[in-house]
Parts: C-alpha cells; sequence; structure tokens
C-alpha cells in the first residue's frame, strides 16, 4: 500500500510516498503528482522518499514520468532521503545520475 | 532458531494487487530467513518483483485470470525463488538484458532482476513458463 503526502514548503511542492512504490501503487501516484505540477506550473517538486520501503521498475518509471512533467512546465523534479532499497535500485539503474538524490529534504529544496 | 531450510510458497491471482502478497510474504520470510547482507535481500526482493510484476504484466488477456505461484527457499548457503506460471513461453535472452535509458518510462525490469541476484534463469518445463533466481546468503 502507498499514502502520499503532499506540502508546500518554501515555493516548492514537497510529495512523500509511504509505503511501496511498485505496480500497483505507480499509475495513481504518477497522476497524483502530474496533477499536482499542473497546478503549480513551473515550481520545483522534492519527493521525499524517507518513507518508501520499497520501489519497482514501475515505480521508478512514474518518477522519470514526473520528471519530465515537472521540467516541461518549467520546474524541475529532486529525490530526497532515499531508503536502502531504494538508492540501490536508482544506482543498477543509473538514474541517480539524473534524479541525483539528496540526502535531506532541505538540501533539495536548498539547491 | 528456524529450521533450515527456510520455505514459502504462494498461489496467486495473476493480477496487480498481487504484488502486495508477495512482498508481505518476503518479508514475513527473512525473519525467519535470518542474517543477510542487507544488498542481498534488497537485490533479492527486487528481483523477485520484477519477475512477479512480469509474469502478471505479460498475462495472455483473452484467457482470463490465471493463477501464478512464487516459492522461496532459504538454506544455510543460498537463498532461492522459483516463480512459475502456465502463460504462453517468454521469448528472453537473460544473458544480457538491456537496461533502459534514463529518459525511458519503462523496459528496465528484466534488467533489474538479472542484477538483483547472482543467478537468474527462465526455463520452458512442460507447459509452464519457470523462473529461477538464486544468491548467496553473503
Amino acid at each position: 500500500m502507498l499514502q502520499v503526502d503532499i506540502d508546500s514548503r518554501d515555493g516548492a511542492t514537497v510529495v512523500a510516498p509511504r509505503g511501496r512504490l511498485t505496480m500497483v501503487s505507480a499509475r495513481s501516484f504518477r497522476e497524483t503528482v502530474t496533477d499536482k505540477i499542473a497546478r503549480t506550473g513551473g515550481s520545483v517538486v522534492v519527493v521525499d522518499l524517507s518513507a518508501t520501503e520499497f520501489i519497482d521498475s514501475s515505480g521508478l518509471g512514474a518518477l522519470v514520468a514526473c520528471l519530465k512533467t515537472a521540467r516541461q512546465s518549467g520546474g524541475d523534479l529532486r529525490l530526497a532521503a532515499p531508503t536502502e532499497q531504494v538508492t540501490m535500485v536508482l544506482g543498477l539503474t543509473n538514474l541517480d545520475r539524473v534524479l541525483r538524490p539528496r540526502a535531506t529534504v532541505d538540501e533539495a529544496l536548498r539547491d | 532458531m528456524t529450521e533450515i531450510p527456510v520455505r514459502r510458497s504462494l498461489d496467486l491471482a495473476v493480477e496487480v494487487e498481487s504484488i502486495e502478497l508477495v512482498l508481505d510474504t518476503l518479508s514475513a520470510w527473512w525473519l525467519d530467513v535470518g542474517d543477510v547482507d542487507p544488498r542481498v535481500r534488497f537485490g533479492f526482493d527486487t528481483a523477485v518483483i520484477e519477475i512477479a510484476g512480469n509474469v502478471v504484466e505479460h498475462a495472455p488477456a483473452h484467457r482470463g485470470p490465471g493463477r501464478f505461484s512464487v516459492e522461496l527457499t532459504a538454506d544455510a548457503r543460498t537463498v532461492s525463488a522459483t516463480v512459475s506460471d502456465d502463460a504462453d513461453p517468454v521469448d528472453v535472452d537473460l544473458s544480457a538484458p538491456t537496461m533502459a535509458d534514463v529518459d525511458q518510462e519503462s523496459g528496465r525490469g528484466l534488467a533489474l532482476a538479472r542484477a538483483g541476484v547472482d543467478r537468474l534463469r527462465y526455463q520452458r518445463v512442460g507447459d509452464r513458463n519457470v523462473w529461477r533466481l538464486e544468491s548467496e546468503r553473503a
């Protein structure tokens, strides 16, 4: 199961997927985040991964889709505080090179 | 002390929601398996979920919902999983699965499964697809 918390902070949107971001939840996560980006066009979205226990290739696909949507609207998407499994999977897929996870949400907001 | 080997078996509907049950079962199984390097565990979980996801994603729509099975086994040296279904044969080259480019939204599943475990094998056995995944515990 996945719960998605969305907050506004320092002019940015902080999205926190809590639980498992897998093929079960990836589509609705993607829709939730891209809807939010459409309403706050051009701003920075930080995905707080500190409570994301597990991610699969569908979840990674959703993050890539959200990154594209954010950039197309003139904003950006940054990852923060990934857990151990998420860090490993981002590395194995080379996505850590484009999504460059920051250690904390605050760091991601400052960049 | 849990007896070796530590086994779990699942018989599941071929539907997206079954992925949650596989993850629940993996979590419970690891508690009995005992000490394993976290990288071995996370790689193994990732690989099993990618293969189960592949089974769900490529289920033949014309046949209605089918079943698939997941068997987990840990002994003193290895952790292994067997994932099988009775769908059509899979045409796959596991010797060098390609990882999708970073701007692609799909095409990472098999490469991730391959990278997550020490050994990944696919066989057609009778009328079943059988995926076998195995890693050394340390």
